[in-house]
């Protein structure tokens, strides 16, 4: 899978101030899985997201720690309450130390 | 030389008045736009159609994983060289043994005979999900028909109603006689009134159509579209021949240098004498450019005629049907819809065309048979939840056919693009949206 790490939001085409606004977010990343030999893993170096943070006009408002039993490309749906027009940006960080990040631009309608 | 040419041409032009018949002077070559050689597959292993000789004698044929190894070599197929006719309706006596509705009932929802429910409705809350291509048979022992007429209706319906849909059982060899006896005793049990549906999704008639995956475009929504996007590093590759890649000839990145390519295929493409998909023309024209493979089926080949078509999404589909070429595909195309084949003896008409006893739009089982008049191509690659996996016309195609019994031919057959070109003629005019998402 090329370009690790294009972050892609989706949210709804319209919004007025002071709705609760579903975000649906996909990342491109392998999440690579633990292999297992006679119970034990073979190699502990994998590469997953374990990190993703949620900012909405500057503050962070969601810290999600994920583990590797997700599927590659992992998609995260969230709610939050649109109060003012700014950023949403999403961050993800991975056991390699990779950064992806990707935003959001939140109109009102 | 002069006069041998003439006499060459006069015996053309008598060739073409036997073959006109009445109409000499504009007779259309039906063998227009066929490869003049038989096609070499390019496709990965499994997607060939070919059937191994195992050392004990016994021939399996190699399909994809998780498919049947069974050899229907005994049928049919849309093979052009395959001339073998339609088997003729057959017939046998009738076993005097005693039918056991029991047997009966199970032989009518077992998956691997059939199963008759499948098209046919009847009672009971275990029969799920049921079709309705058939007709209805939940009070079929109320019309008291003699054993025997029943009995010969499923070895083979022909004998009946000679352009029916229903398979010929018997004839085809997927029921032995002992068992239609079994089916028979149990029909003949199924007496009405039948009792007030409880589940409104049991009965094929009253069952809503299914709601569809949501937006095909999202790449949160179709995993696809992630698929189709990583293609974009395999545009930029530089290929073992020349260091050659796609983005080298086809300047201003994919989508813009493939815009509005996707609506012109299929078609006759002159270079190779054949009627062509994007798929098909990969297979020849990346090794041919960049000298990297890209095998029918392959994952490179399904991503990358994704990346290609969704450069035309939102256009209409604008297949030429006019050309000598085209206008023969598109006959031959035709034929092979309406042409019985495998053991099961049906055409993609039988399923996929409206009417009364055809398919579309009723339900196979649980699934809801497409329409060919509402255009059954325009979508594809598309995502397949039900398989977690893309898959192109092409397979869709080898699949249909798979459990109804006929070996399937190479992924990237000309009889395939051919029929491909006659189910995009119903697409015409409308858009493009690559890649979809479907059960």
């Amino acid at each position: 899978m090329a370009e690790i790490g294009r972050v892609r939001i989706r949210i709804p085409s319209s919004i007025r101030q002071g709705d609760i606004v579903k975000v649906r977010v996909l990342v491109i990343h392998p999440m690579e899985i633990v292999e297992r030999k006679d119970g034990k893993p073979v190699d502990k170096n994998y590469r997953f997201i374990n990190r993703v943070l949620v900012t909405y006009l500057g503050n962070e408002i969601a810290q999600f720690e994920t583990t590797q039993s997700l599927s590659e490309n992992p998609f995260f749906s969230f709610a939050f309450k649109a109060t003012e027009p700014g950023a949403l940006k999403v961050t993800f960080l991975d056991t390699h130390g990779g950064k992806y990040e990707g935003t959001a631009d939140i109109k009102f309608s | 030389m002069i006069w041998i040419r003439t006499v060459a041409g006069a015996v053309l032009t008598l060739a073409a008045l036997i073959v006109g018949g009445c109409a000499p002077t504009e007779a259309p070559d039906p063998r227009a736009g066929l490869p003049p050689a038989p096609w070499i597959s390019r496709a990965i292993p499994e997607a060939r159609g070919e059937i191994k000789v195992l050392p004990d004698g016994k021939r399996e044929a190699v399909r994809y994983k998780g498919w049947t190894k069974a050899d229907f070599g005994k049928f049919r197929t849309y093979a052009y060289d395959d001339t073998r006719p339609e088997p003729r309706p057959g017939k046998a006596p009738m076993p005097a043994i005693a039918g056991d509705p029991k047997k009966g009932r199970s032989l009518f929802l077992a998956r691997a005979k059939g199963p008759c429910t499948g098209c046919h409705l009847i009672q009971g809350a275990d029969v799920w999900p049921a079709g309705n291509v058939g007709p209805d048979l939940s009070t079929f022992g109320d019309r008291g028909l003699p054993d025997d007429y029943v009995f010969n209706q499923i070895y083979d319906p022909r004998h009946v109603f000679p352009n029916t849909t229903m398979p010929p059982w018997g004839t085809g060899g997927v029921l032995a006689p002992d068992e239609i006896v079994h089916l028979v005793a149990f029909l003949k049990t199924l007496k009405g009134p039948a009792p007030p549906e409880k589940d409104r999704e049991r009965d094929p008639n009253t069952r809503p159509k299914p709601p569809g995956f949501g937006d095909n475009l999202d790449p949160t929504n179709n995993p696809a579209v992630g698929r189709a996007e990583a293609a974009e590093a395999l545009w930029a590759k530089k290929g073992p021949a020349g260091a050659k890649a796609c983005a080298d000839c086809h300047a201003g990145g994919p989508a813009k240098a493939m815009k509005g390519a996707a609506t012109r295929y299929p078609k006759y493409v002159t270079q190779y004498r054949r009627v062509m998909s994007i798929e098909d023309l990969l297979t020849v024209h990346a090794p041919e450019t960049t000298g990297m493979h890209m095998l029918a089926q392959s994952a490179e080949n399904l991503d990358m005629t994704m990346l290609v078509k969704m450069a035309s999404n939102g256009m209409p589909v604008a297949v030429d049907l006019s050309t000598p070429e085209h206008r023969a595909a598109f006959e031959r195309g035709q034929a092979n819809f309406n042409k019985r084949v495998g053991q099961r003896n049906h055409a993609c008409a039988d399923c996929h065309t409206p009417g009364s006893g055809r398919g579309a739009d009723r339900f196979l089982g649980g699934r809801l048979l497409g329409n060919v008049e509402n255009g059954l191509t325009r979508h594809f690659p598309t995502w397949r939840t039900s398989q977690a996996q893309v898959w192109d016309m092409r397979k869709r195609m080898q699949w249909c056919l798979t459990p109804l019994g006929m070996n399937m031919l190479p992924a990237d057959a000309v009889e395939y693009a051919e029929l491909e070109l006659y189910l995009t003629s119903f697409d015409k005019g409308k858009p493009i949206s690559v890649p979809g998402i479907r059960h």
